[in-house]
């Protein structure tokens, strides 16, 4: 394991001096480095940089998002991904390309309100992320509870590997979808969704914290003992 | 963060799951039909105005503040004095609202106010007259909303009632040479009693009261019912394009009865405490 | 001229000429915004909430190459002594526009292309110095917005009142004193992105004045660092994961 030290930082506070790489969320002014958000900071010899505990959600192409339909018009809908823009799902990417213009035919397959699950397919700066449904799992999500965290968060939740939503998962009998930007839906018994609410909000809570996932996995079974 | 339409639109899956906790008598956020959120009020947070008050009702908040002025009596009221209930709804309070003079709903909200307290006589306007027919207090009442999560009708109202009934003046005199002079004597407002407003949204055939702002967006109809010290109704307002049945402003009206008197307590003892102090 | 310092070197509230007023600082007041904060600073009360980056309407005010920033600085009518109207003064216009220059150069806008950073001020008491403390309160409510950030932006007056340079002037030293000087810094890189002076100072004094400005400054700018520490941090250890 690579020796990594770890700080909290605030924007504009210097992190190190040095011959260092940058990553992320990180300046270089001559040798040293600052934090431009704040967060965890790590300086390792791959190099520095500063985990971010707030912030929007910026999209990238293969991300997998949960997103709402707010409008449509005649050629596409337009979906809040809970991003600066909204993103686009085309209707001809739906239908296929010998469709042909129809309100009626768009509203029967998505109408507004309606959550999908979707995949960015392209976006760069000059324009609006451009979702797809084709895919395993992609679409129109029919049921199940929602919960939002930071986007920031996403990654703490998911875990090294998947650790930390597996870990809810099997302890709460949920199935859990995880949105790139910061929407999770849980689809399960009432209370697995509770407790899984409760687990959520924590990781998000005490995501600088550390022993997180000891901690989720002591507050998860203690509900299970109290249970049984 | 998010781009943002006109207003807000309610997840569908939401939505199901709020109508289908209805019909059970519960809510998304597990209150019941007829419980408020919490209610906090802070007194004399502004040094600055003769009266003040910021009120949170769940998230939603606003701050009131009351200036005293001299000005001059409405040419048809020459024995009164003035008061003025202006409300905005701040481009800070939520990612539909922009900035500008206040749009409709503003007004609409800020003039409901106004005729609760108007109407519920709390302030005895007549003791507020300084030279009949030319000289008057005037009683601006200015309430910031700053998060809008829903009710903001009664936000502003429980606002305004305790910034007034706190307010603090000089006393005014008329020295012998007809000029009008403030006295060292700090007094209150000629204050007869407080009107409280309940508000009630229909969604479906539910009645539910203090909605949240996802409430409001799936609602059907709203009702702003204002009772004075006596129980007696002394302003009200529906609001949306919805119906109300007969039955239902019936049982609006027995609703409104049981919350004012719940909140007149709540609002009544952190006047208390502030006159106290 | 009012005496505004008595013989001991005191200010009549009772400050030193180098004592800041009474600071407050809180973080994330706001649930609906991005990010807030509410900032007291002597008398003045101001809360600030940041919205985006978001899409631009009108449209047209989009840049290709990055975010435009937008800041309202509005008063309060219960804000002064006398009732301001609602409506925005001129005075309230030209302060949002010295504000958003303020906060301008410390944000990274490039990053987010086509849309818009907004920055509501709400002025909910004004003392002397609000927008110095508004520009201190919007540099943390950005912040707390995750909006990348080449460092903070922190503001303080120092100024001249009765022969003596002080800083942090209240209401009444502002409008009774010889000077008043706000400015703002980026306290790591240690540029200046606000100035303005209303009033006469020598060459020693203005020198003499910039220095303990930025000095006071920097004791802010520790507040600010520690509420965002606070929120986010609360006392926590480093974590080991």
């Amino acid at each position: 394991m690579p020796e990594v030290e770890r700080k909290y930082v605030t924007p504009g506070e210097l992190i190190a001096e040095g011959n260092y790489k940058s990553t992320s969320n990180v300046i270089r002014i001559r040798n040293k480095f600052y934090a431009t958000k704040v967060g965890l900071a790590e300086i390792s010899h791959e190099g520095i940089r500063v985990i971010p505990l707030t912030g929007p959600y910026i999209p990238r192409v293969d991300d997998l998002v949960i997103g709402k339909i707010v409008d449509f018009s005649a050629f596409s809908w337009e979906v809040d991904i809970n991003s600066c823009f909204f993103a686009y799902l085309s209707a001809q990417s739906v239908f296929g390309k010998e469709f042909s213009p129809d309100r009626e035919s768009l509203l029967k397959k998505f109408s507004i309100g309606d959550l999908i699950y979707a995949k960015v397919v392209a976006y760069d700066r000059t324009r609006n992320p451009l979702l797809s449904v084709s895919g395993p799992g992609l679409g129109r999500i029919p049921k199940g509870e929602v919960v939002r965290i930071s986007p920031a968060k996403v990654p703490r939740l998911i875990g090294k590997k998947g650790s930390m939503i597996k870990t809810i998962e099997s302890a709460t009998n949920c199935k859990l979808i995880i949105g790139q930007n910061g929407i999770i839906l849980m689809v399960g018994p009432p209370d697995g969704i509770l407790l899984a609410t409760q687990a959520i909000k924590m990781v998000e809570s005490e995501a600088h914290l550390a022993g997180l996932t000891k901690n989720i996995q002591s507050f998860l079974s203690k509900y299970k003992e109290e249970q049984s | 963060m998010s781009a943002v339409k006109k207003s807000i639109v309610v997840e569908q899956l939401r939505k199901a799951q709020m109508i289908e906790l209805l019909s059970k008598e519960k809510r998304l956020d597990n209150r019941g039909l007829m419980d408020f959120r919490p209610i906090t009020i802070g007194i004399g947070v502004i040094e600055k105005a003769n009266g003040s008050a910021r009120v949170q009702v769940g998230n939603t908040q606003v701050i009131a503040g009351v200036k005293i002025e001299i000005g001059d009596p409405f040419p048809d009221t020459p024995d009164k004095g003035l008061l003025v209930v202006n409300t905005e709804v701040l481009p800070l309070a939520s990612a539909y609202a922009e900035p500008g003079p206040p749009d409709e709903d503003a007004i609409e909200l800020a003039r409901v106010v106004d005729r609760g307290v108007r109407e519920s006589h709390m302030i005895d306007l007549s003791k507020l007259v300084l030279i009949p027919g030319k000289k008057v207090l005037a009683v601006f009442v200015d309430v910031n909303v700053l998060n809008a999560d829903g009710n903001l009708f009664d936000a502003t109202s429980y606002a305004t009632i305790a910034s007034i009934a706190t307010s603090k003046m000089p006393r005014y005199y008329i020295n012998e040479n007809g000029q009008i002079k403030q006295s060292d004597e700090i007094i209150p407002l000629p204050i007869n009693g407080i009107p409280i407003s309940v508000t009630m949204a229909r969604i479906g055939d539910t009645l539910i009261v203090d909605p949240t702002s996802e409430e409001e967006a799936v609602m059907d109809a709203r009702i702003t019912l204002v009772l004075d010290e006596d129980g007696n109704l002394c302003a009200g307002q529906k609001g949306q394009p919805g119906t109300l049945t007969f039955d239902q402003v019936k049982k609006a009206m027995n609703i409104a009865k049981v919350k004012a008197k719940e909140i007149r307590e709540i609002i009544k003892g952190e006047i208390m405490k502030d006159v106290r102090s | 001229m009012k005496e505004l310092i008595d013989e001991k070197g005191l200010r009549i509230d009772g400050r030193r000429v180098d004592e800041l007023r009474p600071l407050k600082i809180e973080v994330g007041v706001l649930k609906n915004a991005d990010g807030s904060s509410y900032i007291e600073m002597g008398k003045n009360k101001i809360v600030v909430a940041v919205y985006g980056p978001k899409e631009v309407h009108p449209k047209h005010q989009a840049l290709p190459d990055r975010s435009v920033l937008r800041c309202r600085y509005h008063m309060a009518p219960f804000s002064t002594d006398t009732r301001k109207p609602p409506q925005p003064s001129r005075r309230e216009i030209e302060i949002s526009k010295v504000i958003r220059e303020a906060l301008e150069p410390a944000l990274i806008l490039e990053e987010y292309p086509r849309t818009a950073i907004d920055v509501y001020l709400e002025v909910l008491q004004a003392d002397g110095g609000s927008r110095c403390a508004g520009i201190t309160a919007s540099a943390v409510a950005l912040a707390d917005a995750g909006i990348s950030m080449r460092d903070m932006v922190v503001a303080c007056a120092a100024g001249k009142t009765s022969g003596q340079v002080v800083i942090d002037l209240n209401d009444v030293e502002d409008k009774e004193g010889e000077a008043d000087m706000p400015i703002a810094i980026m306290p790591n890189l240690n540029q200046l992105t606000l100035f303005q002076l209303d009033g006469i100072l020598t060459p020693e004094e203005f020198e003499k004045a910039f220095e303990m400005a930025i000095n006071a400054c920097r004791t802010i700018y520790d507040a600010q660092r520690k509420a965002l520490m606070d929120k986010y941090f609360g006392k926590a250890e480093v974590g080991e994961e």
